[in-house]
């Protein structure tokens, strides 16, 4: 008896550590194959990446071309979006989480915020054009843009943020309800503070994906030649995704290197955003 | 039982509570006496945390919790009270002790502050910190996060909290069992102090804590009031033979 048990015990051990294995294997490749695609888009593009790339409008001659109107688009596009979607989602999720009676009507909400986060992103793109750019004349302007993006990444803040708020322990809430708060007293100064590293985090997913969506700003006819900077919501405006697309559509190798270097820009300001949430969300936890 | 109201400050009548139409409180009629300890007994689940949690209306936030009767606080029927003024004038400490993530002095002083409180906040601090016991122990450090005392300690947090509301009633939810028996003995020997000023309710499953604690008790078991009176009748002579074989440890 005892010696079967012992030949099950060596089975189970060599299991654990095939299973370990194998999961290290597929983690090293995901690496493997992130630092390939970098590698490879920093020497094409790298070369290409200089003051006058990151300071002109595009052209049709590729020593003459550069990223400003889409960097600056981007940028636009982002922020405004940011705006727009930020408070719009925490407050559903708060609505949803902290103040709607558990029941029929919420979680068909909660169903379907659900699977509009499932929802490809062109057909976003379609409702842009239909309901902002035609239904309310915003045109092809950076509000359009930015409206539709907020659709978007909406049900991806709200989930987020909901389960941020749902991770904090109810003993929290009702310590502070026992003192005599009021449930937005209870909200503001314990829940959301709770909950702001989780929710923080669903908002750089969510702009994460707005930075990199193309196929919402090509239906809404956002520009993909744009010589001058949008200085207003209503101004036209090209972003980063779109300007790499372009240039990939090209026949001249050139323009494909300059895409490599568009690469480099759009992962820059990326990784500038995910810093910037990192360090809000650790002096927020201090 | 009593029918002198003289001294009683909440007066529960026929109260049942039930969650989505199961009964979980049957029938209970307890007075409560000002500035004494009253202590509710009984096995898991025979809902004396319950009918606790309803006299400060925290049941509200359990979807399907519905309460009938009366529980008269002052000349109000707490069914009809605005729960954020009640929850200020009944206080609560919860069976886990579960300060905020904040400073000590954050602790304290977040209930009088979102209560409009204008006078000298570090006083108010001291004095509740005082009262519960734990000012010496805290008072170089009262800009630490309060979830770097003990276990011990942070329930003591917990009722300077609720101290700090300066509160009519303080209900206490099983406030010891998840403390070791020092910090236990402790948090006896402030009630003792406490009761001076303050009523108290205290829903406990030690036996000896009752019977040391509290003026009065009352045994609940499945929802129903077996048996109240004064705590050394219960337990030395109770009336009920369940409340003879529960305090003596016959059963639950």
């Amino acid at each position: 008896m005892s010696s079967s048990a012992e030949s099950n015990l060596a089975w189970r051990h060599r299991k654990a550590a095939v299973f370990k294995g194998f999961c290290l294997t597929v983690t090293g490749l995901a690496v493997v194959i992130l630092v390939v695609l970098l590698y490879q888009v920093s020497v094409i593009g790298l070369p290409w990446l200089d003051g006058q790339f990151l300071s002109s409008f595009p052209s049709r001659f590729p020593e003459k071309a550069g990223i400003k109107s889409a960097l600056a688009g981007t940028l636009w596009l982002v922020s405004m979006t940011a705006m727009i979607a930020i408070p719009v989602g925490v407050l559903a999720a708060v609505y949803l989480e902290e103040y709607a009676r558990p029941g029929r009507v919420t979680e068909f909400i909660n169903i379907n915020i659900a699977n509009l986060a499932g929802v490809p992103s062109i057909v976003y793109g379609i409702l842009g054009l239909a309901i902002f750019v035609r239904f309310f004349a915003l045109e092809r302007s950076v509000i359009s843009g930015a409206l539709t993006m907020s659709l978007l990444i909406l049900p991806v803040i709200i989930i987020a943020a909901k389960e941020a708020i749902r991770a904090v322990p109810s003993s929290l809430r009702q310590a502070a309800y026992a003192v005599g708060a009021t449930r937005w007293q209870v909200v503001k100064a314990h829940v959301l503070p709770s909950a702001m590293p989780g929710i923080l985090t669903g908002i750089i997913l969510a702009l994460s994906r707005a930075i990199g969506e193309t196929a919402p700003l090509i239906m809404i006819g956002a520009l993909t030649y744009v010589t001058f900077i949008p200085e207003g919501p209503m101004d036209e405006f090209t972003a980063l995704p779109i300007q790499i697309f372009n240039w990939t559509s090209r026949p001249q190798q050139e323009f494909h290197e300059l895409a490599s270097a568009g690469i480099i820009v759009l992962l820059v300001v990326l990784l500038m955003m995910n810093a910037l949430a990192v360090y809000i969300r650790n002096r927020g936890t201090r | 039982m009593q029918d002198d109201k003289t001294g009683v400050i909440l007066d529960i009548d026929d109260v049942c509570i039930s969650y989505s139409g199961e009964l979980a409180v049957r029938n209970v009629s307890l007075p409560i006496y000002e500035k004494k300890i009253t202590a509710i007994i009984g096995p898991s689940g025979c809902g004396k945390s319950t009918l606790l949690r309803s006299l400060n209306r925290m049941n509200d936030f359990i979807p399907g919790c519905e309460l009938t009767g009366t529980v008269t606080f002052g000349d109000v029927n707490l069914v009809n009270a605005d729960p954020v003024d009640l929850r200020r004038r009944i206080g609560m400490v919860f069976q886990r002790p579960n300060p905020f993530p904040k400073s000590i002095h954050r602790n304290v002083a977040w209930g009088p502050t979102i209560n409009g409180f204008s006078g000298d906040m570090d006083e108010r601090v001291e004095k509740a910190l005082q009262q519960a016991a734990l000012w010496d122990e805290v008072k170089d450090r009262l800009q630490d996060s309060a979830l770097n005392l003990s276990g011990g300690q942070q329930q003591r947090l917990c009722i300077a909290r609720a101290l700090a509301m300066e509160p009519e009633i303080i209900l206490m939810d099983e406030p010891c069992s998840a403390l070791d028996p020092v910090s236990t003995a402790r948090i006896e020997d402030l009630l003792f102090e406490l009761k001076e000023n303050y009523t108290i309710v205290i829903v406990t499953h030690n036996m000896q804590q009752a019977a040391r604690v509290s003026e009065y008790t009352a045994f609940l078991e499945n929802g129903v009031l077996v048996e109240y009176g004064d705590t050394e009748d219960v337990f030395t002579n109770p009336r009920n033979q369940r409340t003879e074989d529960y305090v003596t440890g016959r059963f639950g």
